[in-house]
């Protein structure tokens, strides 16, 4: 049915282009100076019928569902509900929606199936209620933007102003997503906090999520103190950064300056397909390849190396890392004008010369941007830290122990059976609340270094 | 003193060659840039190289300290020496060349540095000053004789892009004569700047001749006339003709310098 709306609302929405185009036409050809071009008096008509509609479509839609619940449980025998509460009334509802679907278990009362016959024959009615106004509507408007087809009608002003209130209401899309990612995490925190003291997860050395699921369980109390699982991501962070940073600053100065061109033709895309490998590949790397590596060189040396460590994990998250860098130093170095190039050669400096002490501090905005987020992708990296680092949180920065991050923390503390109002499941939020927190400074840190410095020379 | 077109006789003491330059080809890729292009270009003389867009003169200019080197696609052949060695002889190491031979470019091109820090980069780099004083000396005897002292003096740590056209462009001076070299290359230095700045900048190639043997890429004819003593015309890659500036200003031998400095082609 609702297809069939929508294709009806196009075809309306169409002839009322084409009626707008031919009248502005006849206009023109009648030799009367139109302001707009007879395209922009269909384009008006187009829009001023599709934009509208299609909104009203979308409330009808969202509204219809909820509306015709109510309708089906208030036409019920009186009586029937009293002795259920809000929860039992839930219950019934779906079982007469599951009956409306055909689906039948056991035998259910008569006036349930008769709400199930009003439930389904009030969907039919609403349907052909919609097609109805659809149809009334858009021939109206379609009718009414005929009606303006006229010598001095602003046709173009009215589509430019029609299609750049879609184009606000896009952007807007992201930027109230992200609001609503900001209130439901925050919501949840909230709900956190009050079970935890805040001063407990903040300065917390301890972090034990067991919570009895059951009154009668046994378990230990549970400790939330984010510092340890913290300091894990900061440990991850700064190997991976220890190994990516020069790699990848080094393979982008050498690419850029010293490699033969045939050379930087084929290493530069390559690089690039290292960026486009997904992150499970390189947490399938890191626990079959790096790990068993690093454990049994730290045998032979009679070090003991516990089997997933902060330093196979922080490594390959690493190696993701280098071609971020090495590209966002890359373009800063091309950025950097020609001429100041010559200068440095001109003077008798050597390439290396050159490179660094003019090219470099001249990209040293871009690269510093690059470099702040990469970490805060090393920061809010997932897939690999949950494949090869350890989930016991230790207060630990030596890099050859387990630890967890964040990010796994997240994961392990959501997945499976969880009940959403213990402290347990609510922890997550509130380490994704912290994690949102953290990346969000790097971030504008990233976006004020960039901007600040950008403009240092030319 | 500047120079004066309607007079003839200059002041051109005989001195003593400092570049000679036999049948020098440049190709870019399959192009063939510069044909066989010979000159003796003197000692402690403004030597301007004059002609049409795309003849070739900046190229030629390049040839002298190896910048087309950075080109990839750039191949130079024939001979070019200074003081007598061949700069192109594979024992010749570049960076040492470029260190003798400065070169100006035609768009000031500072730094993103202070005014101090642009002026002492050669010199560091090539340890010309071995305590902070003997560097504070040269910084100040290269705005000196860039003549921009006066005006930078009270901010040598301020950066140099924060510098007008002009000052930039006498600031870029200063740095090439910073490295003390023996010739000074200069490609339109003045095309970025205005009448002003640039009759500052021409006093200022008048004076560096007392010490330097200075080669200038001009599209001014009246530049050429004022600041050189000896012209060379280039036209479509091969040299055509190299007097004294006085001559070939009012009495050219070849017919196409004629049209050129009368306006017909060009």
């Amino acid at each position: 049915m609702t297809t069939f709306v929508f294709v009806t609302l196009l075809c309306v929405s169409m002839l009322g282009y084409a009626l707008n185009r031919q009248a502005a036409t006849k206009l023109r050809a009648s030799g009367t100076r139109l302001h707009s071009v007879p395209g922009y008096h269909g384009l008006y008509s187009l829009l001023s019928t599709v934009v509208p509609v299609v909104v009203l479509i979308v409330l009808w839609l969202v509204l219809q569902g909820p509306l015709i619940d109510r309708f089906t449980m208030s036409g019920l025998p009186a009586g029937s509900l009293d002795e259920f509460d809000a929860g039992g009334r839930q219950l019934i509802l779906t079982e007469i929606k599951s009956i409306s679907r055909g689906r039948i278990f056991g035998n259910p009362e008569a006036w349930k199936v008769d709400a199930a016959d009003r439930y389904v024959r009030m969907h039919v009615v609403a349907g052909w209620l919609l097609l109805g106004i659809v149809i009334v509507a858009s021939l109206g408007i379609v009718g009414l933007a005929r009606t303006r087809v006229a010598a001095d009608f602003r046709a173009r002003h009215g589509v430019e102003r029609i299609t750049s209130g879609l184009m606000l209401f896009c952007s807007t899309i992201a930027i109230f997503t992200t609001l609503g990612i900001i209130a439901a995490l925050l919501f949840e925190s909230i709900r956190f906090f009050e079970r935890v003291p805040i001063t407990e997860f903040f300065f917390g050395l301890n972090w034990e999520p067991q919570i009895p699921l059951r009154e009668d369980q046994i378990a230990a109390e549970g400790a939330f103190g984010w510092i340890p699982v913290f300091l894990g991501t900061l440990v991850i962070t700064a190997v991976a950064l220890f190994l990516a940073v020069p790699v990848g600053l080094l393979s982008a100065i050498y690419l850029n300056e010293f490699a033969p061109s045939r050379l930087r033709a084929f290493a530069k895309p390559v690089l690039e397909i290292l960026a486009g490998v997904p992150t499970v590949v390189y947490g399938f790397f890191a626990i079959l390849v790096v790990a068993p590596a690093i454990r049994s060189f730290g045998a032979s040396l009679g070090i003991p190396v516990s089997p997933n460590t902060a330093l196979a994990a922080g490594s390959v998250m690493g190696i993701m890392l280098i071609p971020f860098i090495s590209s966002f130093t890359d373009d800063a170095l091309s950025a950097v004008p020609k001429s100041l190039r010559d200068g440095a050669l001109a003077l008798g400096a050597t390439r290396a010369e050159t490179v660094l002490n003019v090219l470099f501090p001249a990209a040293i905005p871009g690269i510093v941007g690059g470099i702040l987020l990469a970490i805060s992708r090393a920061i809010g990296e997932t897939m690999i830290v949950v494949m090869a680092a350890g989930l016991i949180a230790s207060l630990t920065i030596n890099p050859l122990d387990s630890v967890t991050t964040v990010t796994v923390q997240i994961v392990t503390l959501l997945i499976g059976d969880t009940s959403f109002d213990n402290p347990k499941t609510l922890a997550a939020f509130a380490l994704g609340m912290m994690l949102f927190v953290v990346t969000l400074i790097i971030n504008v840190f990233a976006l004020r270094i960039v901007r600040k410095y950008r403009e240092a020379y030319d | 003193m500047m120079n004066d077109m309607r007079k003839i006789d200059r002041d051109t003491a005989v001195s003593d060659t400092k570049i000679q330059a036999r049948d020098v080809q440049v190709f870019y890729g399959d192009a063939h840039a510069i044909k066989d292009v010979s000159v003796d270009i003197l000692d402690k003389t403004v030597t301007a190289f004059i002609g049409p867009s795309g003849c070739g003169k900046s190229t030629f200019l390049r040839c002298l300290n190896r910048m087309n080197d950075t080109i990839d696609i750039a191949r130079v052949e024939g001979d070019i020496q200074i003081d007598g060695s061949d700069i192109y002889d594979p024992s010749i190491d570049p960076v040492q060349l470029r260190a003798k031979v400065g070169m100006v470019f035609q768009k000031p091109n500072p730094f993103p540095k202070s005014i101090y820090d642009n002026i002492a980069y050669g010199p560091r780099i090539h340890g010309l000053a071995r305590t902070k004083a003997e560097l504070d000396e040269i910084v100040e005897r290269s705005l000196r004789r860039g003549a921009i002292w006066d005006e930078v003096k009270d901010r040598l740590h301020e950066p140099g892009t924060g510098l007008s056209g002009g000052q930039q462009q006498r600031l870029c001076i200063a740095r090439a004569v910073a490295t003390e070299p023996e010739i000074l290359l200069m490609d339109e230095p003045c095309s970025a700047l205005d009448p002003i700045a640039t009759a500052q900048v021409e006093d200022l190639i008048d004076e560096l001749r007392r010490n330097y043997s200075v080669v200038i890429v001009t599209h001014s004819m009246q530049q050429a006339a004022r600041v050189s003593q000896k012209t060379a015309f280039f036209h479509l890659g091969n040299l055509v003709e190299y007097r004294e500036t006085g001559q070939i200003f009012t009495n050219p031998e070849d017919p196409r310098t004629e049209s050129y400095i009368t306006g017909r082609i060009g």
